[in-house]
């Protein structure tokens, strides 16, 4: 914003604050301030769902490479045989050393990758594992209540058992909570396809759930979206 | 022939003797440099101290949470809630003061307005921390909003929090554009005064300082160029008095709102019917006792005697004196209805807040509020600044013992005996509070320092132009005169609205290929009359806007309430629409509020910092004592020579220079 001023007549007295490109400035502060307040909402919903801040999609380090599609998708262990507290507790639980040296001690037992296992299992100390995924602690959630009443492993944890390296596969804010708690009848699955990772609903689910809800004895809606059934 | 054009009845007494347009001008714009820098400094010093006091009262309330404030079960509300309804009702009272006089036309707003408006946002800013700094987690407060959220939640909108949060941000909002609207002719005042001094300093030095120059400049930003065009007056006349109308819409709305939601809980002595009415009275009250305290000081410390005349000062005290009576009436009648028909509790808490722990606060609102205004039946103490500037204050004295009677008073002690609960007030609490004062000092200070405090464009209106019959503003011809340099326009200089109004009524039908525009430091009805006037769309865009944006809030709370995120709150019930009526009106306020203020920029063609009008010889005049009339070149058939002609021929009201205006 220069300013034309001149001390007395010349060929340049023509006498004003402003020069002529100070309004082109001052519309261009205006607009690009009323961009930024524009945009600051727009930036901040995009970085708060954005995998950045919600971590879907990202393979943190682990102390073991482990391949949940190595062992569950291609040599087809039951998801249980690790996880065997996930049909009667609140966690589904994770694996001991031991339970991987029900295998290791006879099967690659001179990898140079599983030399941590074989530490830890030495002196006798567990494995720490970066945990992927992870909810507030005024949450209160149930794996066996999911798990025995229609909501398969994949629906939250998605397709594990083509994942090389594990990563989280779902952002458990609570609009993806409260989008099976409030349409129970859209996810839930009959008992036999819990473990099934590649399910997707069928063509009758439209049908097909509203029954399962009933066989399930899951009271949907109301019930369900108490704020006291996972906030206690 | 006198220089207004819109005169304002009754203005004998509102300006001192033989004040006139540029004496005005000049002691507002001269004011900020006679305040006495020590005692300014002092004062600053001690807003500043309670500023300092605010700083660790947020630090401790953020580490160990609203327990500070000694809030208890039954009393969720306590100081931080009774703190925020006496800001915001004396920001509600200051408010509706300053839109009601613009309303009903009084013109002895002329020496308060811009006070009250600046009493009402600065008393807004201290009461918009309060709902933010009482929740458990501040930093969470945008929860209250409605905004897409990871949550799939909405905002409980039957909630007063929700209320709160839409309504400070639509006060703020429309208080703000009414301040602002009205500071737009007093900026470009400063401007020209800055500029002069600028070019004077060009003048005697052969250049300018950086300093005086980006004073002008900041000055110029802030006017957006505004240019005194009898066309932008017109429109700016219509923008303060829309603003002026959707403030009172929103002050009642928010003030029996409050009312409103207390009356929504079940405990005794938030339901007689005057309640809404009280509230507006006690508010008013507060209000004016404020404004009344602060014009006070501003004609004191700014020696703005001229301008802030004893009349002002005792039309204050008038109206105190009027509000004490309303307030006292509404006092008496909630006691008295009480005890008419009111049930045992309700008589209990008649009881308890006459002669209960707490029953100073009724003596408060008795002693301060209700019985010094009655001083104002003699005409002394109305003439006396001391008198009305004390009284005002002990006013919001009374205003927070009114607050703190009908919040704590009334939370302590609801049906069950087992649920009383004693309250006492902590010095976190008294902390935050005087906090809260120390940034409406300080943020006071500083807009005394700075700002017009005194309308200069409203004053101007009761005040006669003073005809020197001298040309001002003279320089050298400019090489367009002597050259044949291409031409903008043509302009007349007239140092009286009248002769102005009788030269464009005399010239504007005869085709000389320009364009008729005229400027001047105030509106010019008549001018505008004779020349057409715009047409008054800008109330209706804004009165859509407000309709538009109150309807789509009160849609938006209905399908979030009773389609999306059904809630069961008490059994109310799903549609539950009187509850969404607050923040809906108070949103759509301020739809109509930027609307008005966007309208008033864009019919104008404002911001425009660089115009051609600008390099009128002596244009700096037009916002101090002179009217511009300027033939605008549109067309091969304009001709200077015969414009000069016909101006220097006009039959009366000669103008005193013509002049032309290079591009």
């Amino acid at each position: 914003m220069t300013l034309r001023l001149s001390p007395g007549p010349g060929p340049d007295a023509v006498r004003q604050l402003f020069a002529p490109g100070a309004d082109a400035l001052l519309r261009l502060a205006l607009l690009t301030g009323a961009a930024c307040l524009a945009a600051l909402p727009v930036v901040g919903a995009g970085l708060v769902r954005s995998s950045y801040v919600t971590g879907v999609g990202v393979a943190p380090a682990q102390p073991v490479p482990f391949s949940h599609k190595h062992h569950a998708g291609e040599l087809k262990i039951d998801c249980r045989y690790c996880h065997t507290t996930v049909e009667t507790q609140a966690t589904a639980g994770i694996p001991p050393t031991q339970t991987c040296m029900t295998c290791h001690s006879q099967i690659w037992s001179g990898s140079d990758m599983l030399e941590p296992v074989r530490a830890s299992y030495a002196k006798d100390q567990p494995l720490v594992w970066t945990r992927l995924n992870k909810l507030p602690g005024y949450v209160y959630y149930n794996h066996a209540v999911h798990v025995t009443n229609g909501i398969g492993c994949s629906t939250c944890h998605g397709s594990v058992t083509d994942m090389q390296l594990t990563y989280r596969a779902n952002a458990f804010e609570m609009s993806f909570c409260l989008d099976c708690h409030r349409n129970p009848e859209t996810y839930v699955r009959p008992k036999d396809q819990i473990l099934t990772m590649t399910w997707s609903p069928p063509a009758n689910q439209a049908t097909l759930g509203p029954d399962l809800v009933r066989q399930y004895h899951i009271r949907g809606g109301e019930r369900l979206t108490e704020c006291g059934i996972c906030h206690r | 022939m006198s220089g207004t054009v819109t005169p304002l009845p009754a203005r004998a007494g509102l300006l001192g003797k033989g004040e006139d347009f540029a004496s005005i001008g000049r002691a507002v714009t001269g004011a900020s440099s006679r305040i006495p820098s020590r005692a300014w400094w002092i004062a600053f010093a001690g807003a500043g101290g309670l500023l300092g006091v605010f700083a660790v009262t947020l630090a401790w309330l953020l580490i160990n949470g609203v327990g500070i404030w000694h809030n208890n079960n039954p009393v969720v509300w306590a100081l931080d809630i009774v703190a925020y309804d006496w800001w915001i009702g004396i920001a509600c009272g200051a408010l509706l003061t300053s839109a009601i006089l613009r309303l009903t036309g009084a013109s002895w707003r002329s020496g308060i307005d811009r006070i009250a408006e600046t009493t009402a946002i600065l008393a807004a800013a201290s009461a918009a921390l309060y709902p933010i700094i009482h929740l458990g987690r501040p930093w969470l407060f945008y929860w209250t909003l409605p905004y897409p959220n990871t949550l799939a939640l909405w905002p409980q909108f039957r909630s007063p929090l929700v209320w709160d949060a839409i309504d400070i941000i639509s006060f703020l909002g429309v208080c703000l554009g009414l301040w602002y609207v009205g500071l737009l002719p007093d900026f470009a005042t400063l401007r020209d005064r800055a500029f002069e001094a600028a070019l004077a300093e060009a003048d005697e030095r052969g250049r300018t300082r950086r300093l005086t120059l980006m004073k002008a400049q900041t000055y110029g930003i802030l006017a957006l160029g505004w240019r005194g065009a009898s066309t932008h007056w017109e429109r700016w006349l219509m923008a303060t008095r829309t603003l002026s109308a959707l403030a009172l819409v929103l002050v009642v709305s928010l003030q029996t709102g409050a009312s409103v939601m207390l009356a929504g809980s079940v405990l005794p002595g938030w339901h007689d019917t005057l309640l809404p009415v009280s509230f507006l009275a006690a508010s008013l009250l507060s209000g004016v006792g404020v404004t009344a305290a602060l014009t006070v000081l501003v004609r004191r410390a700014l020696h703005l005697d001229a301008l802030i005349t004893e009349r002002h000062i005792a039309l204050m005290a008038h109206l105190m004196l009027g509000l004490g009576l309303a307030s006292a009436y509404c006092y008496a009648t909630e006691i008295f209805s009480g005890l008419l028909h009111g049930d045992a509790y309700d008589r209990a808490v008649l009881v308890r807040r006459l002669s209960g722990s707490h029953a100073w606060a009724f003596w408060i609102i008795v002693v301060f509020a209700l019985l010094p205004v009655h001083l104002f039946w003699f005409a002394a103490f109305r003439r006396s600044g001391r008198v009305v500037a004390l009284v005002g204050l002990a006013a919001a004295i009374g205003s927070f013992g009114d607050h703190f009677m009908l919040l704590i008073v009334t939370l302590s002690h609801d049906f069950l005996p087992s649920s009383a609960h004693p309250y006492s007030m902590g010095v976190w609490g008294l902390a935050t509070l005087a906090g809260t004062i120390g940034l409406f000092l300080a943020l006071l200070l500083l807009a005394l320092r700075t700002l017009p405090m005194v309308s200069i464009a409203e004053t101007r209106r009761v005040a006669e132009s003073h005809r020197d019959g001298r040309p001002r503003g003279e320089r050298a011809p400019v090489p367009a005169e002597s050259a044949q340099a291409r031409l903008w326009g043509v302009s007349a200089e007239f140092d009286d609205a009248g002769a102005l109004a009788a030269a464009a009524g005399a010239l504007k039908e005869r085709d000389f290929g320009a364009r008729i525009e005229t400027y001047g430091p105030v509106p010019m009805r008549r001018v505008a009359e004779s020349l057409g006037r715009p047409a008054g769309i800008l109330p209706l865009l804004a009165l859509g806007a407000a309709l538009a944006g109150g309807l789509a809030f009160m849609g938006l709370c209905l399908y979030a309430s009773g389609v999306d995120y059904v809630f069961d709150v008490g059994g109310r019930p799903r549609f539950s629409w009187p509850a969404f009526l607050v923040p809906s009106v108070s949103f759509g306020t301020l739809c109509g509020g930027l609307t008005a203020l966007l309208a008033l920029l864009v019919q104008n063609r404002l911001p425009r910092l660089n115009h051609p009008a600008f390099a009128i010889p002596g244009f700096t005049r037009a916002s101090e004592d002179r009217f511009f009339l300027a033939f605008e070149a549109a067309g091969p058939r304009f001709n200077p020579a015969r414009i000069e002609q016909a101006l220097a021929r006009l039959p009366q009201g000669r103008p005193l220079t013509i002049r032309r205006v290079p591009l």
